[in-house]
């Protein structure tokens, strides 16, 4: 052991040695010579040349770098190629028999797999609008949820530090597997619906629609709350960073809380609540047990359906996603051109 | 005059300082944290109870029959300790890529101008919204033909080019950090001789640690989590897989549970008995436990985190 070590001490010593010795005095002409052989000195000196903007344009440029080639990689390159499948006629593995290696043929062009969604299959359309209107109710819910939320812990009362980290253990295990096991053990219900008091309750004081609303929050109370852990803490940063002297004056004039929440508290929260809107919908449309992800994962390794099939699913998912987001954000933008 | 006092005491001043809306703030803190954790509660009360508790209607929240059996078997099921190492290596090594190059790449954004800048961001947010499931198709098509398939490269290139789980989120994450450096700060390394990149490593990074904490975190929890990404990249020609998650195995749960216990080895009757719901809870409890002792060693930041990245100001 101890020669080992003594073995390692030594190689060591004497390469720090040479290094100080040898290299280190000539370290700028050691470099520049690397940098000479490999023909970067020429573009170095070039980039002397230019001046001090567009030398920051250029360093800011190389920092970015990775990301623009991954851009390519895996933005770009996956993007066009999911619309190309999409279109394609066919899309699949062949098995070359002569050199017996396996190439991904795309052949023809055609817009058949949209039409056949729509005109052949009922079921998927179905599950399609049945996604489309959990992922539209889910996220305004989410977002009073979220509200309420972050609302009630700003308030200052004592032990909030314990509920913020109860609050938050949801964003750490939310995952489409979790959701999954509790769906299917029944534990997106709390106890207390179960028992049906409420939600006959609510049926008979108020009207249908909202009521069957209400009965929805309830019936996925958990899977809402689970939901809305970053959000709230988004929230609730907005309302911690919002100016109190307003309140003050708010309250002053005259103004009770009630008031003060409409007028000054959600219109201060306008763009927060964008942001958690994109949020809510894009982790909600990801997670795995979506109806329709399973669907898409199903139907790419069905072969009545393939690849191109599947592909023109995932686009509808695409599509559903960013009404979503648009259809609220316009909502938004509209209430808040009200304010001003 | 004493009876006005009572009445404040109780309603407050302003309506939101009184004793009875703080009671009622209490009883609905409660309440709501009892059905956020209501699954997680119900799922470990479950776990501990051996099938004669889970039959019996009348054993709600606590067994009566305590038992670590459960534990035992799922471990058994789960192949725990190679999963759990397994797990480790599939979430840790990618993140450590992931959190260097958002540093590196947040920085570009945030420090220097350049042509085109606002469009790439406008893009780089835009590629948050493109749903996974969608560039994942052709992605693979495109793994495949490199070879990558089944191996820990398919997760570790996309994190060194900016292209892993969420990762848009901790880009922008390093670019707020690193926006909030104050400009004079730069310029003073830079007068006293340091390039670019010597700033970024001597006076940017030891400026955001909690930037690299957070990121690490997230990251970590949410390669932990993915079970679709694995099955799809990890899995071999023969059908197996090079890496087997935790939470990949529990979803394999049922089937690998049914071949280690089948129907007549153990004492009760019944097929109900060869997979109840207290060993599955049980291994989802497993697959769930290190994520539950990162959260409450790093809960601290992992709170902290949304108001330190700053998405409020902006």
């Amino acid at each position: 052991m101890k020669k080992i070590r003594n073995f390692f001490k030594n190689t060591f010593n004497k390469i720090t040695l040479f290094y100080e010795n040898k290299i280190r005095p000539r370290k700028d002409k050691v470099i520049s010579f690397i940098l000479k052989y490999l023909g970067i000195s020429f573009v170095h000196k070039q980039f002397l040349k230019l001046n001090a903007k567009r030398r920051k344009a250029v360093i800011g440029l190389l920092f970015v770098l990775p990301w623009l080639v991954g851009l390519y990689i895996f933005g770009l390159q996956p993007f066009i190629q999911a619309i190309r499948i999409s279109l394609a006629d066919q899309a699949k593995y062949v098995i070359d028999l002569n050199t017996n290696s396996v190439a991904f043929e795309v052949k023809g062009w055609t817009f058949k797999h949209f039409i056949s969604l729509f005109k052949t299959q009922p079921d998927h359309v179905e599950l399609v609008f049945d996604v489309f209107l959990d992922i539209l109710l889910i996220v305004p819910l989410v977002m009073v949820f979220a509200l309420v939320l972050a609302l009630m812990i700003n308030q200052n009362i004592k032990g909030k530090g314990i509920f913020r980290v109860i609050f938050f253990i949801p964003v750490i295990l939310l995952s489409g597997s979790m959701l999954y096991y509790f769906s299917e053990y029944n534990l997106l219900r709390a106890p207390a619906v179960e028992s049906g008091a409420i939600t006959s309750g609510i049926y008979k004081y108020l009207p249908a629609q909202l009521a069957s609303l209400i009965t929805l929050a309830f019936e996925k109370i958990v899977l809402i709350l689970w939901l809305s852990g970053v959000q709230t803490l988004i929230f609730l940063a907005g309302l911690q960073k919002a100016d109190k002297t307003v309140y003050e004056a708010a309250s002053i004039d005259g103004a009770n809380l009630w008031d003060s929440f409409w007028k000054i508290t959600l219109p201060g929260l306008h763009s927060l609540m964008i942001i958690n809107i994109i949020y809510t919908a894009v982790i909600y449309a990801n997670l795995s047990n979506n109806r329709l992800v399973v669907l898409i994962e199903n139907t790419l390794v069905d072969v009545r359906f393939g690849r191109p099939y599947s592909t023109a699913l995932a686009w509808i998912l695409f599509v559903i996603e960013l009404l979503i987001i648009g259809i609220y954000t316009l909502l938004i933008k509209l209430s808040n051109k009200r304010y001003q | 005059m004493k009876k006005m006092f009572t009445k404040r005491k109780l309603l407050g001043r302003t309506g939101n300082d009184g004793l009875i809306f703080k009671i009622v703030l209490y009883i609905l803190f409660i309440g709501i944290s009892f059905i956020f954790l209501y699954p997680i509660l119900q799922m470990t009360v479950t776990s501990f109870m051996p099938l004669v508790d889970l039959i019996d209607p009348t054993t709600i929240w606590i067994p009566k029959n305590f038992t670590f059996e459960n534990y035992l078997r799922a471990i058994n099921a789960l192949k725990f300790w190679r999963s759990l190492k397994d797990s480790f290596i599939v979430s840790i090594i990618p993140t450590i890529f992931v959190v260097f190059s958002s540093a590196f790449i947040g920085y570009g954004f945030a420090s220097f101008d350049f042509p085109f800048k606002k469009t790439l961001m406008v893009v780089l947010l835009a590629i948050f919204l493109i749903p996974n499931i969608l560039m994942s198709i052709p992605t693979y098509v495109i793994y495949r033909r490199l070879n990558l398939i089944s191996s820990l490269k398919t997760y570790i290139y996309p994190a060194l080019l900016g292209f892993g789980i969420r990762q848009t989120i901790f880009i922008l994450i390093f670019y707020q950090f690193f926006k909030m450096i104050p400009e004079e700060l730069k310029e003073a390394a830079e007068m006293d001789g340091a390039h670019a990149f010597k700033i970024f490593t001597h006076v940017a990074i030891p400026m955001s640690m909690p930037a690299f904490l957070i990121t690490s975190l997230y990251s970590f929890v949410w390669y932990w989590n993915e079970t679709s990404l694995p099955l799809k990249y990890f899995q071999k020609n023969d059908g197996t897989f090079s890496f087997t998650t935790l939470p990949m195995a529990v979803r394999d749960f049922v089937r690998v549970y049914r071949e280690l216990y089948p129907t007549g080895t153990v004492g009760l009757e019944g097929a109900s008995e060869t997979f109840n719901q207290g060993v599955q809870f049980a291994g989802t409890m497993l697959s769930i436990l290190p994520l539950l002792i990162v959260f409450f060693i790093a809960q601290k930041w992992f709170i902290e985190s949304v108001d330190r990245s700053g998405i409020a100001g902006s």
